[in-house]
This record gives C-alpha cells, structure tokens and sequence, in this order.
C-alpha cells in the first residue's frame, strides 16, 4: 500500500494532464488500430474456422477449412510453389540490383541528383500502371522488348501467354520497383565513416576486399530491413497478378500467387471461412519466415558496437 | 459465385463496353451526388405516397447506364404510385458489382432491383434472391410460358424461379459470304457446314501460314480463346452436357465431352501445327481486338467463320474499319454424337434480392421492362428481348448498314436461336465451374494435360464444390 501510496504522489498533476492529453491525441489512432485492424486480424482466426459466405451467418466446422487446404486443393499448392519462386528469385535479385544502385548513386558524380530521383521514380507509379506499361513492354505484337530481341535476331516469348515465362516477366515487374531499398542502401552507405575505408585502404584492401570486409558489414542492419520488408512483400504480390494472370493465374495458372488465391475464394466464390484460413497460413508463413531471418541475421548482422 | 462476364475473355469481346463503364459510372455516380439521381424523381408533391424504388445495374457504357435511366424514367411516368429514388450503374467492372450487390444484402441494404450479368441460379441458392414465381403468375408479360424455356432455366433452380432473363446476346455462326463464294460456296446459311466434320474439312481451305503466323484461316476452334462460356453450346453440340440441373450432377467427364475435346485438339494438330499459342499470337480470331492489341482476322478479311454472340452486330464496325459489310449468320454444325444444332445465350437477368423492401413495386417495373422497356434497351444496345410480348425490334445500325429487309431477317434467325438454346448458366457454383472447366479447357489445349484426364479432374472439383453447396444447404 505504501509503495502504491508513493507511486501516486510520484506522478506529479502535471504529468497525469499530460499523460491524459497524450491519450486523447494517440485516441484517433488506438481506435482505428483496435477497430481496423487488431479486430479484423482476430475475426480473421475464427472465421478461419467457420464456413461464411457472407450472406448467412458464419458456422462453426473446426478445422475442415484447414485440412481442405493441405490435402484437397492443388491451387494452394501452386500458389505456394509460384509465391515461393517468386520470392526466392525476386528478393535476391532486388538486393543486389538495388545495392549496385545505390553503390552507384553513392559515386560524387554530376546530376547525382537527377539519378537518385530518376531511379526512385518507378517506386511512385502505382501498380496497375506499371503493369499495363509491363504488358505493353513485353507485347510479342510490337512490344519493345521482343522487337529488341527481333533485331538482335532471337524470336522472343509470348511473355505473358507463355506459362514457361510469365513468371519470369512477373518477377522483372516486381524487381522495376526498386526506389526504396535503394534509398535505405543508401543511407547506409552515406553512414559508413571514410576513415574506415580510409584504413582499409592503407592497410591495401582493393575495391572488392574493402566490399567485403568493410562496406557489407557495416550496412548488414540495412541489408537485415531491406530482406525482411522484401520478404514479406514478395508474399503479398497481388495487384501484378491479378491484372497479368486474371483470377485463375493465366496462363496455365503460372502466375498464381498466393494473395489472388485469398481474393479468388475470398470475394469471387465467397468462401470467406476458406479465405481466412489461408490469410492465416500466409500470416504464419511469413511470421515464421521473419523469425527464421531474424534468426539467422545473429549471424550475418553487425552493429554498431558490436550489439547483435 | 460469379461468372466471368467483366473477366478477361469477356474483356476480349466487349471490353470497349466494360471499358467505358468504369468512367460512364463514375460519372454517373458524380451525377448521383450522393447516389441519387435527382433526374429521375418525379411527383415530387406526390412523393410521399409513392413508392420509392432503388435499381442498381451493372457497370455498362454510358450509353446503357443512360438508357437504362430513361427507361426507369418512363415506367416512372406511367405508375404514378412509384417514384425511382436511384437508378444507379455501379462503377468498377462485374466483380465489384457483385461484391457490392452481397454487400448490401448482407448489410441489410440491398437496393429493390438489380440487373445482374450473374446467373441467378448461383445467388438463388444461397438465399440471396426472392423467389418471384408468385409475382409471375400474377403479371401482365412475365408468366412461365412468355419465356424460352432454355433461358428461363438459368433463373430457376429447386423449383423456384429467381429473376427473368429480359435480354440476351444469343450465339451462332458468323460467316463472310465473300470467302465462302470464292471458294465456290454459296452464300445462303443453308450452305454453311452441318456438322464439326464439314466445318473442318472447310476450314481447311482458308487456313494459310506464313512461317509461324497464321495468316487466314476458315474456323479456329472457340476463336482459339476457348473459354468456358461457350462450352455448353458445343458440349449440347455433341449430345452431351457440363451439368445435369435436375440430378445437381456434373458430367463434365462424360464420353461425349471427351469426344469433343479429343476432336478440337486433333483439328489444331492437324491444321493449326498444334500449337494454339502460334494461333494466338497471329491475329485475333474473336471478332475483336485482343488485349494484345492484335486486331481481328474476320474483319480484315482473313477468316471465314467464328463464333460469336449477337453483340457483334454492334460491334461489327466499332474497333476496326471491317474490310467488307455483308457478314451473315448460321447454325452451329453438329458434332460427330450430336442429332441437332443448339444455341447458346448470355441473358441480361433482372432480379429482387433478398431483403428488398418493396418487391412487388419494382416486378412491376421487371414486368414492364421485360415487354416495353426492352425496346428502348434495345435501339440503344443490341441485346436481343426475349420475352414472347416484347415488339419487334430491329437493330437500327444493322438497318442502316444492310437494309431493313436483312435486319428483320436476321432478328427472326435470333428468335429461332433463342428457342432452340440449350440450358446453360444453371449451376449453383457457375462461377467457380466456368473458372474451373476455363483452366481444364486452357491445359487440354495447350498439351497440358490429356481430354479425358484433365476433364476428370474438373469434373472431380466442380462435383465436389456442388456436394460442399449442397450440404451446407442439407
């Protein structure tokens, strides 16, 4: 009692109409989070275990929607192989491109400027523009890409109509985008002290070592962010697809991923229960993803001071 | 749930339409103000007495959304006991439609009526719709017997009929006259192919390569696009069906649907090198532009035959500058188990969904739209009335173009093809089947997988999805 008696006189009027006033301003926010999201995310777990389409109440079936998923339906199988390529091969490939980016617009060049801008630019086309602009690109009636590929005198895919290289041509919509990364790559690199480097090179490391041994560890927290984020939306492809493959991942569904499979269920046959299930195996998925490169980044990840 | 309409092969026939829609409803709906259009209240003096109805349609061009405001106009004019409160083309494309449409249901806000491009068989089952037999009986134009029994088949289902097919684009064989007169065929339909085997003995004739392109051909199997929408009419085509309404069976698998699929993909071996994507890629062989931006080979002149729905009549002239103008249209051949030609149909449904507030108000104006209003619908846009009461109409571009003569001829072809349609849209999971047998139908074609194999397997899932229906409902 005492000790609670003190804590009360501890927190002086002031603090407290702080404290209230602090609430009221973070209030808007806490309720949107509660209402928009915190419920939506714990409906999503019942209704995972109901049947619901909408227009009746849901009803409770246990873990059948589940066990429909793993042992009846080869669409969630394809759409976890198609979302696992396209994460394997798309993050890999949007680190690298957008380190070299950044290493290049890390260079004191002229109009350094107008680079960093010119490279952040496809970040702000929204997606159903960049697609289109995508599928135009890689038309085989007359899209650049093939008529390239024609002078050079390789007769090019059907890009998109072709299930052997739709996902190829999806996975380079996605790599376009690329802004981001690089601007965090960036900022890590503008924080690497030049006396470092400085050292480095009087110690005779060359271009690669000092890469290696110098640049790559000092920007592994940036590297940890950009992989973990780049995960988690490699999961979450859906516009692209959508607009590229359709409902049922055309052609030949070489281009479903996991995000249309939801929808499809979801707001097309009005499977909601199902469609929840398989957000909740999406939301597990990559939670145990995160964790794992969490995990791992012990590692692989330096920081400052040598905290891991 | 849904069906493709506002999906791609959809989008490949009428896209110009669905296109304009989104902008023609937007607009709309920026007119609507707060989703009212005050255009369309009158009396308002009287307004307290009336009944105010609230119709919603699908996401159309704006010249259907205008048209279908007129003509709630003019009902409004003739029953004064209602008032439209809204008549509202929604934007978006077909599937957010009728994800705003169970919305509303579900919220308990549903409009009064609705147009839907949904077979309302699939929304009826699930409690959706009201069940309008009774308004039926007791109407002016709308009884069982005004309908072909085909179409209204895609309204009904345990029984109970859910909405009237007011109009509907009808299937048939387009055909260039002047192809087949030089290869020595007369022009009249009497001389078109009876049966798939004619078709592709002479289609044969007309199919001319230039390395990997095809540069004309006679008939390409379903326009080379074959989707699941046609798919009944060829499968009737072949003795056969996708569905069995009265026994909720799908017998996607059966021998004759085999047969079918075997033949189409021995005709592109033999003469389409086997290869559908090399097909594809040449032209388009809809009678539309494809999303590729490749324009149509019948046209330009450099296909003899193809499948389409009556639409085309509207469309004819709208993407390309057509190279001739004397187009005509013939009965589907018959296939190798088949007895007699068939049709096929894709309705413009009108329906009340569950929870309206004044259904016996607005089957009036179901009622009325079914007989009179078509015809305003139809100067507009060249969905063909179905119901026996309606007028006859003729399109008028087709008029112009061709002379009133033709135009009257080729309605009355139209009327034949609606009587002899074969039952389609009656399943209960339409959508998720159409999805299905498309992906079915895209693995047979592009080697895949075998015919009897892949159509197994869809066979397999769409019974299962029925069974899942069915027992929810048990």
């Amino acid at each position: 009692m005492a000790t609670m008696a003190m804590r009360r006189t501890a927190v002086s009027p002031l603090r407290r109409q702080e404290s209230r006033a602090g609430l009221i301003f973070i209030l808007p926010w806490l309720v949107s989070l509660l209402v928009f999201t915190t419920y939506p995310v714990l409906a999503t777990f019942y209704l995972s275990f109901t049947e619901y389409n909408i227009l009746q109440p849901p009803s409770w079936i246990g873990l059948e929607n589940y066990q429909t998923i793993f042992t009846e339906d080869p669409a969630f199988w394809k759409a976890v192989r198609n979302s696992a390529v396209y994460a394997l091969v798309s993050v890999p490939l949007k680190l690298v491109i957008a380190f070299g980016l950044a290493m290049l617009l890390n260079m004191g060049v002229r109009g350094i400027g107008v680079y960093r801008t010119v490279f952040y630019l496809p970040t702000l086309v929204p997606p159903i523009a960049a697609t289109i602009i995508f599928l135009l690109l890689f038309s085989p009636a007359g899209g650049p890409i093939n008529s390239i590929l024609g002078w050079l005198g390789i007769r090019g895919p059907d890009w998109f109509n072709d299930p052997n290289w739709a996902m190829p041509a999806l996975i380079v919509l996605g790599v376009w985008p690329l802004g981001v990364e690089t601007l965090a790559f960036l900022a890590g690199l503008k924080e690497i002290p030049q006396d470092l480097l400085d050292a480095a090179a009087v110690d005779g490391a060359q271009g690669w070592q000092r890469l290696r041994h110098v640049i790559l560890p000092l920007i592994s927290p940036v590297i940890l962010f950009n992989l973990v984020i780049g995960v988690i939306y490699s999961f979450q492809v859906f516009t692209q697809a959508l607009v590229i493959g359709g409902f049922n991942g055309e052609p030949l569904e070489s281009t479903l991923m996991f995000l249309v499979l939801i929808y499809r269920n979801a707001f097309r046959y009005f499977s909601m229960g199902y469609a929840a299930a398989l957000s909740v195996i999406l939301f597990l998925a990559v939670l145990a993803l995160t964790l794992l490169i969490f995990r791992s980044s012990r590692a692989w990840v330096h920081y400052e001071g040598g905290q891991r | 749930m849904t069906t493709r309409r506002g999906a791609r092969p959809y989008r490949l026939t009428r896209r110009q339409m669905i296109g304009s829609g989104v902008a023609g409803g937007a607009a709309l709906a920026m007119l609507g103000g707060s989703g009212r259009l005050p255009g369309l209240t009158l009396n308002h003096a009287a307004a307290q007495e009336q009944t105010a109805l609230r119709f919603w349609v699908p996401p159309g061009s704006p010249l259907y959304c205008e048209v279908q405001q007129e003509i709630a106009a003019d009902y409004a004019a003739l029953d004064q006991s209602i008032r439209f409160e809204e008549v509202q083309c929604l934007p978006g494309e077909t599937d957010d439609y009728f994800q705003a449409i169970l919305a509303a249901i579900a919220a308990g806000n549903p409009p009064d009526g609705m147009v839907i491009w949904d077979t309302p068989v699939s929304l009826g089952a699930r409690d959706a719709l009201v069940a309008i037999d009774d308004l039926m009986a007791a109407s002016e134009h709308s009884q069982v017997e005004k309908w072909p029994e085909g179409l209204l088949a895609s309204c009904q289902y345990e029984g109970q009929t859910y909405g009237l097919p007011v109009t509907a684009g009808l299937y048939g064989l387009w055909y260039n006259p002047n192809l087949l007169e030089e290869k020595g065929i007369p022009s009249g339909r009497e001389s078109l192919p009876k049966t798939w085997q004619e078709l592709r003995d002479l289609s044969k004739e007309f199919t001319v390569w230039d390395g990997d392109r095809l540069v004309s051909a006679g008939f390409v199997p379903n326009n080379g696009d074959f989707g699941a929408f046609e798919l009944p009419i060829w499968s009737a085509l072949n003795g056969g069906q996708l569905y069995d309404a009265a026994n909720q069976t799908y017998t996607i698998d059966s021998e004759t649907n085999i047969e079918m699929m075997d033949f189409m993909v021995s005709w592109i071996d033999e003469e389409y090198k086997g290869d559908i994507a090399l097909v594809r890629s040449s032209a388009g062989w809809g009678g539309y532009v494809t999303e590729d931006g490749l324009p149509p080979a019948f046209q330009a002149g450099n296909q003899a035959m193809l499948q389409q729905g009556s639409w085309l009549m509207g469309d004819f002239a709208a993407e390309v500058e057509p190279v001739f103008d004397n187009w005509n249209i013939g009965d589907h051949p018959v296939g190798p188990s088949g007895e007699s030609s068939v049709s096929g149909f894709w309705p413009n449904w009108m329906a009340i969904p569950a929870g309206a507030a004044n259904p016996e108000a607005v089957f009036g104006y179901m009622d009325y739209m079914s007989a009179v209003g078509v015809e305003k619908w139809f100067n507009a846009i060249p969905d063909i009335p179905t119901n026996a009461d309606a007028p006859a109409v003729l399109p008028q571009g087709v008029v112009e173009s061709r002379g009133e003569e033709f135009a009257q001829e080729i309605m009355a072809f139209w009327d034949t093809q609606a009587e002899m349609s074969t039952a389609m849209w009656t399943s209960p999971v339409q959508g998720f089947a159409n999805d299905r047998l498309g992906q079915a139908v895209e693995r047979i074609l592009t080697k895949a997988a075998a015919p009897a194999e892949e159509l197994a397997a869809a066979q397999a899932d769409c019974q299962a999805e029925l069974e899942s229906l069915l027992g929810d409902q048990g």
